[in-house]
């Protein structure tokens, strides 16, 4: 498994200059994960495989808007595929290859104003990607099941507390404990 | 920093894809402005990089690597599609106050008065002619008529203040209420407000006469 420095080393390499190599260590990474990821939120093999191939065209194409500062890359790719599959849910295979993936929200991050760095900021990339890893292997099963289905299911929070048979106001107070307990080893990090 | 946040869920559906447009929409106008909740956000969008990289991954298709590279081909020297920026006329606003950047691109029609003292506008975003999205402009100690939702209706107070009873909100506030919240928001006498609201429902107003003026509305 590669090192999120590497990560962020191929995805550099292939902003500049435009490094194949480098891009095809990214493509063995991510893309099998994409389309897992894909599959797992119920689409079948063939959209998954469509999308997750059409991420990594977006993954080429963006490559010189990834800051290895401010992001991990990936956190990067993740929000490159949510993205994808946001604009496909809208508008079909047809809209998410027109928009290359929606823009609106990475502009958003994009054109937000630099200001006094947060808590967060202040870590280093790679160490906030580390340690909500290590956090979340700490945090309890019930919460930990509601931050997964939270990504993968394609339901709103109703219909998972439904399926939980647990009330709307439990998913949302567990998933609210989860993010502190997040928060606050991200807090212990801080130099 | 201001005092009324989204909250986690709401942070954790908008990293996931979850949120709908004219939600995004409000939530981004908050962010604008809040270093605070954009780290929150970035802390929820690395779990999704997380679970991406601790998935089981499926193996592509043969061939799937020289076809992502055919694609990339196929369009090099096209410059990433920009998206369409209709920046058409605006009403006007308050001196002193801006534009949030995330009505960038949005169709934001006339003031039109919907009562004494208090005006909305539609707030149209090209890609999501479906979201529910609108500005509304009362005037200092105008209350809007009792009622409650019947799904998440958030807002977020990009001038002057109001207070439901619950709490004031201030300019850089964001609230959020659903069919568990009923309530009568009233404009503080300091000045005027508006507000940027999303409804993913219709909402319920309690008289008869305050429901047709919704119903025309739209929302």
């Amino acid at each position: 498994m590669p090192t999120p420095d590497q990560l962020a080393a191929w995805i550099s390499a292939v902003a500049n200059p435009g490094d194949r190599v480098a891009f095809a260590s990214l493509f063995r990474h991510f893309a099998p994960r994409i389309k897992a990821f894909l599959m797992r939120g119920g689409a079948d093999a063939a959209l998954a495989e469509e999308l997750a191939q059409e991420s990594m065209v977006n993954v080429w194409r963006k490559a010189g808007s990834f800051d290895p500062a401010r992001a991990q890359a990936s956190t990067w790719v993740f929000t490159i595929a949510r993205n994808l599959r946001v604009d496909y849910a809208r508008r079909g295979l047809d809209g998410a290859r027109e928009q290359g993936g929606g823009e609106e929200a990475e502009e958003l991050t994009a054109e937000l104003p630099d200001t006094a760095p947060t808590p967060v900021e202040q870590l280093a990339a790679g160490q906030v990607e580390q340690g909500v890893r290590e956090a979340m292997a700490k945090l309890p099963e019930d919460q930990a099941l509601l931050l997964r289905l939270s990504f993968y299911e394609e339901q709103p929070h109703a219909e998972i507390a439904k399926t939980l048979s647990i009330p709307l106001g439990t998913v949302k107070s567990r998933i609210r404990r989860a993010m502190e307990s997040l928060r606050r080893v991200l807090g212990h990090l801080q130099p | 920093m201001n005092k009324h946040h989204p909250d986690d869920e709401l942070l954790l559906m908008q990293a996931a894809g979850r949120l709908s447009a004219g939600a995004t929409l409000v939530v981004s106008a908050h962010l604008e402005n809040c270093p605070h909740c954009r780290a929150r956000l970035a802390t929820a969008e690395s779990v999704g990089g997380v679970l991406l990289d601790q998935i089981d991954p499926v193996m592509l298709e043969d061939g799937a690597f020289s076809r992502t590279l055919a694609r990339i081909d196929a369009q090099a020297g096209q410059p990433a599609a920009a998206a369409a920026r209709g920046q058409g006329a605006r009403p006007p606003l308050p001196p002193g106050m801006e534009w949030p950047r995330s009505l960038d691109g949005c169709d934001i029609s006339p003031w039109h008065r919907i009562g004494p003292d208090m005006r909305w506008s539609r707030v149209g975003l090209p890609q999501h002619p479906e979201a529910r999205v609108f500005l509304l402009r009362m005037g200092a100690g105008r209350p809007l008529a009792a009622h409650t939702h019947s799904g998440r209706e958030v807002t977020q107070v990009l001038y002057g203040a109001f207070d439901d009873g619950r709490a004031e909100w201030q300019a850089g506030d964001f609230d959020e209420a659903d069919e568990n919240i009923h309530h009568r928001p009233q404009v503080t006498p300091a000045g005027e407000c508006i507000c940027l609201v999303a409804l993913e429902g219709p909402l319920r107003f309690d008289g008869l006469l305050a429901r047709a003026l919704g119903a025309w509305m739209g929302i």
